[in-house]
């Protein structure tokens, strides 16, 4: 009859289709799901109240380089989201990142800074309600200076499946621009 | 002993391992990278990827945007890094340069520290071996255990010599 070796072949191209049909259906129920709920282009979130607190940092790991100080800004912001429409059975997590995109006309640039991120494990920590919340990061401008320039906020989500390719997408929501003042200077 | 049969088995093994070469260079030239698969090493951007998941890189794009999970390696070490960008900064030029800072999601700060030399930022065209477009889950910590564990090699080798000799009685 067979012998062992064509069993455990056999087998195991069998199972591997097998695999691969499955694979194939959840990476597609799950687009299917997130499509149907029209929440890739249309999910909202509302960003207010957005405080820059700009000071002068000398460290290199703050922009600083060869003693020259730089300017560093951080933020307290109000966000409101639910996001949890993003959540279905091939929903690993969703990172959700509050951005900011400014142009430097001096040196030419197109520059988007993260102020703030989190991670969404389940849908139950995708309803966020944030007030005067404070930024993760303390952001310098690399070429120059972010205080004078209107900085435009966006939340932007990806979500992470259990399987397959990774999904992005931004917030829509009324515009945010922040014109970012020059850092109080110290007597 | 049937010689040509035993040559012939060979023979046959060797056209797997070079059509596997060749989908792997292949995929190499279509994704623009040197690396089109990567394993995850570290924790550093859990619960997101954990260690012996399997990446999907693609290298074509111009520019990275933020939020984009990318990898890159220190210049010295072959170790890749996978971690997520956090800022971005390119110039207006037509081929104009791009600046990223990126940060594993899980660490505390980003990675200045980790940068090569005293850089505190990545060059997207240079630094950059690809960003993740797909993610298949822990299939790879076959990879990382026969890397890691000093026997692993020769269980593995030994293992594919036995199946091959007992194959076809």
């Amino acid at each position: 009859m067979f012998s062992l070796s064509q069993r455990v072949q056999y087998i195991g191209n069998f199972s591997m289709t097998i695999g691969l049909v499955i694979i194939a259906l959840i990476i597609g129920s799950s687009h299917f799901d997130l499509f149907q709920k029209d929440i890739l282009r249309n999910s909202q979130a509302a960003i207010a109240n957005i405080k820059p607190i700009v000071g002068l940092r000398t460290s290199r790991f703050y922009g600083a380089s060869n003693g020259n100080p730089k300017e560093n800004t951080r933020i307290a912001f109000d966000l409101n989201t639910d996001l949890s429409g993003l959540f279905n059975w091939n929903t690993k997590q969703v990172f959700v990142y509050l951005t900011a995109e400014y142009n430097n006309t001096e040196k030419g640039t197109v520059n988007e800074v993260t102020f703030w991120d989190a991670i969404l494990p389940d849908a139950d920590h995708a309803i966020i309600k944030l007030e005067n919340a404070r930024s993760k990061y303390s952001v310098w401008d690399y070429a120059g200076d972010l205080s004078g320039k209107d900085l435009q906020f966006k939340l932007h989500w990806n979500v992470q499946p259990h399987i397959g390719p990774l999904m992005y997408g931004v917030a829509q929501g009324d515009d945010v621009i922040v014109n970012i003042p020059k850092p109080e200077s110290k007597v | 002993m049937n010689i040509r049969a035993e040559l012939a088995k060979f023979l046959n093994l060797c056209f797997v391992f070079s059509s596997a070469y060749m989908f792997w260079q292949t995929y190499s030239i279509i994704a623009d990278t040197h690396s089109p698969i990567v394993v995850v090493l570290s924790g550093s951007m859990e619960p997101a990827f954990q260690r012996g998941d399997i990446l999907f890189l693609w290298n074509r794009n111009q520019y990275s945007k933020v939020g984009d999970i990318v990898v890159y390696e220190v210049e010295d070490k072959q170790i890749p890094i996978v971690h997520r960008v956090l800022r971005e900064h390119h110039s207006t030029k037509n081929n104009g340069k791009q600046l990223l800072l990126t940060k594993g999601d899980n660490n505390a700060g980003n990675d200045i520290p980790l940068y090569a030399g005293k850089k505190t930022y990545l060059a997207k065209n240079t630094d950059i071996v690809g960003t993740v477009k797909g993610y298949f889950p822990q299939l790879g910590y076959v990879t990382i255990w026969v890397a890691e564990n000093k026997y692993a090699k020769f269980a593995l080798l030994g293992f594919l010599a036995i199946t091959s000799l007992l194959g076809d009685e």
